[in-house]
């Protein structure tokens, strides 16, 4: 669970980095960028598998977003996609035999087990439902009308912009940290291959909370972007 | 003034205290999204697919307000 801290000195003030981060955040990325590029080759009328694979994924985000918005939901695909695969991948990828791989110090786990990767996720989620309110409403997505009601809901939304991010970040961040720890814990109580159904568990917590994770972004969006009557 | 060896002890308290009532919350929640799940597919047996995907994101949802007691737990013992 440790990191690899790394300082940096930048412009008079000291930066830690947490590089192993960085590194597993890269790989994911980068499986990401390679499944996409032999996806897109080729494309056919009769789909090989890979692109059935990918046309069925796509299916599953218009399928989600026809239910969860009901307009104008084809410009979010491309941002509500690209975090399901990222958060996906990088949940998977804890599942891996990283362990093997020794560093300076700290070991290598999920890039989802730190949690400036998950905040700096929820905090892209905010900045583009703030984004998407504004394009959608104008400045009425901050100022409703001018009355007790408008104001108290005008505090409440102001304090949900801090609780959204968090309560996002940290949700994905317990989860994945938590089954770190599991499989930590069932590996120091004795048995070698305890941890396996512990493993198998945390196959099936990636797909969830990548899900849940999208399934909030898209219940934000579609709350500020929807234009009430 | 209490030494540092015993803050540290009742720190480790605190976070059993921590998890534990955290835990009992998700198993309530998990729970009742269970009793619901019963419910819908013992009266419309065809929807059983589509209601335990939703079950699933229910049950995610309240499993992860035990994992911030946990977040609170672990930082309480110095795991991060």
């Amino acid at each position: 669970m440790e990191h690899w801290i790394y300082s940096l000195n930048l412009f008079g003030k000291t930066f830690t980095v947490n590089l192993d981060t960085i590194f597993t955040m890269w790989f994911a990325m980068l499986v990401l960028i390679i499944f996409a590029f032999f996806a897109t080759r080729k494309l056919s009328i009769v789909p090989s598998k890979l692109q059935a694979a990918s046309e069925a994924l796509m299916n599953f985000f218009y399928g989600t977003l026809d239910t969860m918005m009901p307009s104008k939901n084809r410009q979010h695909v491309p941002f509500v996609a690209s975090l399901f695969l990222f958060i996906l991948f990088a949940n998977l990828m804890g599942q891996l035999p990283l362990r093997i791989i020794h560093l300076k110090s700290g070991e290598l786990a999920s890039p989802t087990n730190d949690i400036n990767v998950t905040a700096s996720l929820a905090i892209l989620v905010l900045i583009y439902y703030i984004t998407a309110g504004l394009i959608a409403k104008k400045w009425k997505f901050f100022i409703h009308e001018f009355s007790f009601q408008g104001i108290i809901m005008f505090l409440v939304e102001l304090l949900e912009m801090f609780t959204r991010p968090l309560s996002l970040a940290i949700r994905l961040f317990a989860n994945i940290f938590a089954g770190e720890v599991l499989i930590s814990i069932c590996l120091g109580i004795s048995a070698k291959f305890l941890p396996l159904p512990v493993m198998f568990f945390e196959l099936i917590v990636a797909f969830i909370q990548a899900t849940v994770f999208m399934m909030l972004t898209i219940a934000y969006v579609s709350s500020a972007a929807s234009v009430e009557e | 003034m209490v030494d540092t060896a015993t803050v540290t002890e009742f720190a480790k308290l605190g976070a059993g205290i921590a998890i534990g009532f955290g835990a009992v919350g998700a198993g309530l929640g998990i729970g009742v999204a269970t009793k619901g799940l019963m419910d819908a597919v013992s009266r419309q047996p065809e929807v059983a697919g589509k209601a335990f995907g939703f079950f699933l994101l229910g049950a995610a949802l309240a499993e992860a307000c035990a994992l911030y007691g946990f977040v609170i737990a672990a930082k309480l013992v110095g795991l991060f």
